[in-house]
């Protein structure tokens, strides 16, 4: 039988020992507990601590570094405002990434993307010390990229989140809102699109 | 023979299928040909490498989220950037209500009267003296009782029980009074004065 109360818990900063904790030392649900309660801080370092995943995730969706670094932050500020409505259920990642590639395809969708491959930003570090490896290297990863890029949403989705973020079937259900055999299904289906059209692109240049 | 779900040459290229999945993709050449495209399409789609953006840029975006974060914080909620713009206008609508109701609540003057003099009848609680005709005194037995026990307590007596008007408290029994009340209130003023006002209003030669 369910109580017809509920317990309202107050965030504290104070470990077990009652001295305040310094807010890097919180987990994310106390994070999102204490910038409730008033703190924008916790949310400061809820951004230091999930940064770089989301703008990895963003910067998939999108060619240009700029532009994977304003959907980061549309994700940040997303996420800021909906703060009350991140109910545990899943990890703060999870939540973060749902946002994130609602973002994404949201914006990539409404506006044409730039044609600048990411690795030609002058920023980006070299992941490579010989020149001929590297160029090989990003020019197989441009023709993989756009290949992704033509993917169905949904697919598309489900490949980035599986291939390049790393996320388990059952985190991708959770991020994406399906089942965990949709999952896997769209991801087959994702990777026999994806040799399909390298196939394609293939045979039109040969 | 049932040949392998998508999700389950998914599983099987996973190494996470069950006994039954594995033994079949090992005997079956067809299936075993699906799980190792799938592997071939999951090693395509990580030859496109993530960029690294430079250590710099995590600061430089994290202090530009917080930024945006706390502008977002000070920015009102539309319903209070609106409460300014509606303040007058609500004011307005309060004055109407109360116009609306007062007048509702003003006596509507006797019939015949001149409207010269409906007007001043309106003006202030001396001009409902003014206009108000003469009434016999009828010697209630009520009012008689109050007055004799009123004039046993003293002023400091009445004000220990709470009896004297509070500030104001003359003004808004006033408005609280009706037609006959008033006109009754009035003789009894004009009587305590020593004054009477005429039995009927001036005709015009008068």
């Amino acid at each position: 039988m369910q109580p017809d109360w509920t317990l309202t818990v107050v965030p504290s900063t104070q470990d077990e020992s009652g001295r305040d904790a310094p807010l890097s030392e919180l987990d994310d649900r106390r994070l999102v507990e204490v910038c409730l309660g008033g703190r924008v801080e916790a949310f400061d370092v809820i951004v230091e601590r999930h940064q770089r995943a989301v703008y990895r995730l963003c910067s998939r969706f999108v060619r240009r570094h700029e532009d994977a670094a304003d959907l980061t932050q549309e994700v940040f500020l997303r996420a800021y405002r909906g703060l009350r409505r991140f109910r545990g259920d899943a990890t703060l990642t999870t939540w973060l990434y749902r946002i994130g590639v609602n973002v994404c395809l949201n914006q990539v969708s409404g506006r044409k993307m730039e044609e600048t491959p990411l690795e030609d930003a002058p920023h980006l570090a070299a992941a490579s010390d010989d020149p001929a490896s590297s160029l090989a290297r990003t020019q197989e990863g441009a023709r993989v990229r756009a290949a992704v890029a033509r993917l169905p949403r949904k697919q598309r989705a489900t490949l980035i989140l599986r291939v390049y973020q790393d996320l388990s079937h059952r985190e991708i259900a959770l991020a994406l809102g399906t089942t965990v055999g949709a999952v896997k299904a769209n991801f087959f289906h994702a990777l026999g699109n994806l040799k399909k059209i390298l196939a394609e692109e293939a045979m039109r240049k040969s | 023979m049932t040949h392998l779900s998508p999700d389950q040459i998914v599983d099987v290229a996973e190494g996470c299928a069950g006994g039954a999945a594995k033994a079949h993709a090992a005997e079956c050449a067809s299936c075993r040909a699906r799980v190792e495209s799938l592997v071939d399409a999951v090693r395509l789609a990580e030859s496109d490498p993530q960029a690294e953006p430079s250590p710099l840029f995590w600061t430089h975006l994290a202090a530009r989220i917080g930024e945006a974060v706390r502008r977002e914080r000070v920015r009102a909620p539309f319903w209070r950037s609106w409460d300014r713009r509606l303040a007058p206008i609500g004011a307005l609508a309060v004055l109407l209500m109360a116009a609306g109701i007062g007048l509702r609540m003003w006596p509507a003057p006797p019939a015949g009267v001149a409207p010269a003099q409906e007007a001043a009848a309106g003006d202030s609680a001396q001009a409902i003296f003014e206009s108000a005709p003469d009434v016999e005194a009828a010697d209630d037995p009520s009012w008689l009782l109050v007055s004799d026990l009123s004039a046993q307590v003293s002023v400091e007596e009445a004000e220990a029980a709470g009896a004297l008007p509070q500030p104001g408290g003359a003004e808004k029994a006033m408005l609280q009074l009706d037609r006959e009340e008033r006109i009754e209130l009035a003789r009894l003023l004009r009587e305590a004065i020593g004054t009477r006002a005429p039995a009927s209003p001036p005709g015009p030669g008068a």
